[in-house]
């Protein structure tokens, strides 16, 4: 927090004045309010009529949240946190490893090979990475040519067009972000704990679970949110490897809005997106509450 | 120095005007912008001497673009989907057309005088495209023969526009597009031959690659396309008819270039450039005269004789913009989810 001393410097709370504050928070005030007014626009279109075959919406209406009542996209929102829910574990549980190595690896370029692996999927475009994944797991993809070349199967296995063929390739869309904020908590954990429950006899495993694990609770519960909340946001990857016939929330947004021009009911399900997001990130954070303790004692 | 500013001076006045100028024309990416790059751009600026800008993007895309811009135009020119280029001049967005400018279109056909906005710049059909390797004892004379229970799990169809599959359903069941309701319980029984519904072309074109879903509601230039690739597809046009689709050509209201773009158009209906962009997509040439080979013209999809277009399924493009949205709502509630 800061406060305002003179027209154009601030106090941090420390008291020091921070002359260039003010000019470094600018940029972010500026994004800020066009975001703020983006919002606004959808809020305004959400409550708005929709005419058929015009852009121009009509008078003001609740018809697109009473329409949100059917059952079908009560299904689509609890699918697509489901699918959060799994690629926020599945990332957890295989970028918990990888980040503990490339924190613990003390050989530099094994360290490197590490940080290569896992950061270059940020590299690729997610329409590039979701596409290897449909070379994977199509019907003559690598893993079906692997499985009828060993006479494993007789007709290939559908991987194409299901949820966990999503969910892999969401992962790895996903584990970048993961494993670095999963490193950065462990790295800050005190190594002198360590050393001292194995001097009184604890093993590593022990060592590691009553002292690593808890410390780095932050970061797992930073990690798993941010996974959460990122997956909540996905669409090229379910509408490609989906096919359609596994639809998360921004591909209904798209088949609605941009398919067929119904931009309010579209600026609806996007509302009611973000307050469901804003919800869940609410109930988890106070269902880890509990466990987030655990971390400084 | 007055010299040199005085040589300057007469050096620009001597360039013509139109030469300092681009025509700016909005169209989809990829190999849409080359088709019309390489054909109607390339005459248009050899013979008046203006360069071509192109700005690319998605149909939507480009229409939110020019909402936004609507008085100041970024192109002066657009190509876009019949019943989408409806949705612009609702917003009035395309200039009324004066075809006393445009003396090419004299030869053209019926179904490409869309609007007095707007007119057909080629042409094509949504139809069956198959497999010929993985699907062997079905030889697709109607559309019914999609509701072939050994076609389970094997059928895709675009996710972005079901109204071939749901005008075909009502026209099977003694409906039409107007009255599509009557086809809606015929369409549900298709829900179990359904495999994937694709994005766009480029999905399309690699689910049928796959093999991924060996029949398809194919854009028949994609499904060209792969035949072209040593892809083994068949294009069929069952019994009642491909579903036409025109995409179409207009005047930005607003454009200050006006004269040359009506010259961009008239070429674009000269009978050669037609007769190139359907030998370089596969389509139809929407003008009469166009000359093309008898290997092209004996193409489905590729229509040559006003009967081969009266046997066309077609959606009317302004009933189309206003039931599209129906249409996919109906589409992604009954038969998508």
């Amino acid at each position: 927090m800061a406060v305002t001393s003179g027209p154009n410097e601030l106090i941090d709370p420390t008291g020091r004045r921070q002359p260039l504050l003010r000019i470094f928070i600018t940029p972010a005030a500026i994004c800020a309010m066009i975001y703020v007014g983006a919002m606004m626009m959808i809020l305004q279109f959400s409550v708005r009529e929709f005419i058929p075959g015009s852009l121009i919406p009509g008078g003001l209406t609740l018809a697109n949240f009473t329409a949100l009542l059917k059952p079908l996209y009560g299904h689509v929102f609890l699918n697509t946190l489901w699918i959060c829910f799994l690629t926020a574990s599945t990332t957890l549980i295989v970028g918990y490893p990888l980040a503990y190595a490339l924190v613990h690896v003390r050989h530099p370029l094994m360290k490197s090979a590490i940080l290569i692996i896992v950061i270059t999927p940020l590299f690729l475009g997610e329409v590039v990475r979701t596409y290897s994944w449909i070379i994977v797991f199509g019907n003559t993809g690598f893993i079906n040519s692997i499985l009828m070349g060993l006479s494993l199967v007789e007709q290939p296995v559908q991987f194409m067009f299901t949820t966990f063929a999503v969910v892999v390739a969401l992962v790895h869309v996903t584990i970048p972000i993961m494993v670095i904020m999963l490193a950065t908590a462990l790295a800050h954990v005190d190594r002198s704990y360590v050393k001292a429950a194995e001097s009184l006899g604890a093993r590593p495993i022990r060592a590691f679970l009553t002292i690593t694990l808890p410390l780095s609770l932050p970061g797992i519960i930073a990690g798993f949110t941010t996974a959460f909340a990122w997956t909540f946001s996905a669409f090229a990857t379910p509408q490609l490897i989906g096919g359609g016939r596994v639809n998360m929330v921004s591909n209904l947004v798209y088949q609605l809005g941009f398919a067929s021009f119904n931009f309010p009911f579209a600026a609806s399900l996007c509302l009611t997106a973000l307050i469901l997001t804003v919800a869940v990130l609410a109930l988890l954070r106070i269902a880890v509450r509990p466990i987030e303790k655990i971390g400084p004692y | 120095m007055k010299r040199l500013l005085a040589a300057i001076f007469a050096m620009s006045i001597a360039v013509p005007a139109h030469a300092q100028e681009k025509l700016v024309v909005s169209i989809w990416g990829g190999s849409w912008r080359d088709l019309v790059a390489d054909t109607v751009a390339k005459k248009f600026t050899r013979e008046t001497g203006v360069p071509v800008d192109f700005i690319t993007g998605g149909t939507i895309d480009r229409l939110n673009k020019a909402k936004l811009a609507k008085d100041n135009p970024e192109s002066d020119i657009t190509f876009t989907t019949s019943h989408v280029g409806w949705l612009y001049i609702d917003s009035g967005l395309f200039d009324k057309l004066e075809m006393s400018k445009i003396p090419n279109a004299k030869n053209l056909v019926d179904e490409a005088r869309l609007s007095p906005y707007h007119l057909g710049a080629w042409a094509y059909v949504y139809t069956i495209g198959y497999r010929t390797d993985l699907i062997k004892d079905i030889n697709f004379k109607s559309w019914n023969d999609l509701w072939n229970p050994e076609l389970k799990g094997k059928i895709a169809a675009p996710d972005f526009d079901p109204s071939h599959l749901i005008v075909v359903s009502a026209i099977l069941s003694g409906g039409d597009a107007e009255h599509w309701q009557k086809g809606e319980a015929k369409l549900k029984e298709l829900k179990p031959n359904f495999k994937a519904f694709y994005t766009d072309d480029a999905n399309s074109q690699q689910l049928l690659a796959s093999g991924e879903t060996p029949v398809q509601d194919v854009l028949s230039m994609n499904a060209y396309y792969m035949v072209g690739q040593g892809v083994p597809v068949t294009v069929t046009i069952p019994n009642e008819g491909g579903v036409l689709g025109v995409d179409s050509v207009a005047i930005m209201s607003g454009s200050k270039k006006t004269d040359i773009a009506y010259k961009f158009i008239n070429t674009l209906y000269d009978p050669e450039i037609q007769a190139n962009i359907a030998q370089q997509k596969k389509g139809s040439p929407v003008v009469r005269n166009a000359k093309l080979d008898a290997d092209l013209a004996k193409l489905p999809g590729v229509f040559t004789s006003p009967a081969e277009w009266k046997r066309q399924i077609i959606i009317d493009p302004k009933l189309r913009a206003e039931k599209l949205p129906e249409w996919r709502k109906w589409f992604s509630e009954n038969i998508m989810n």
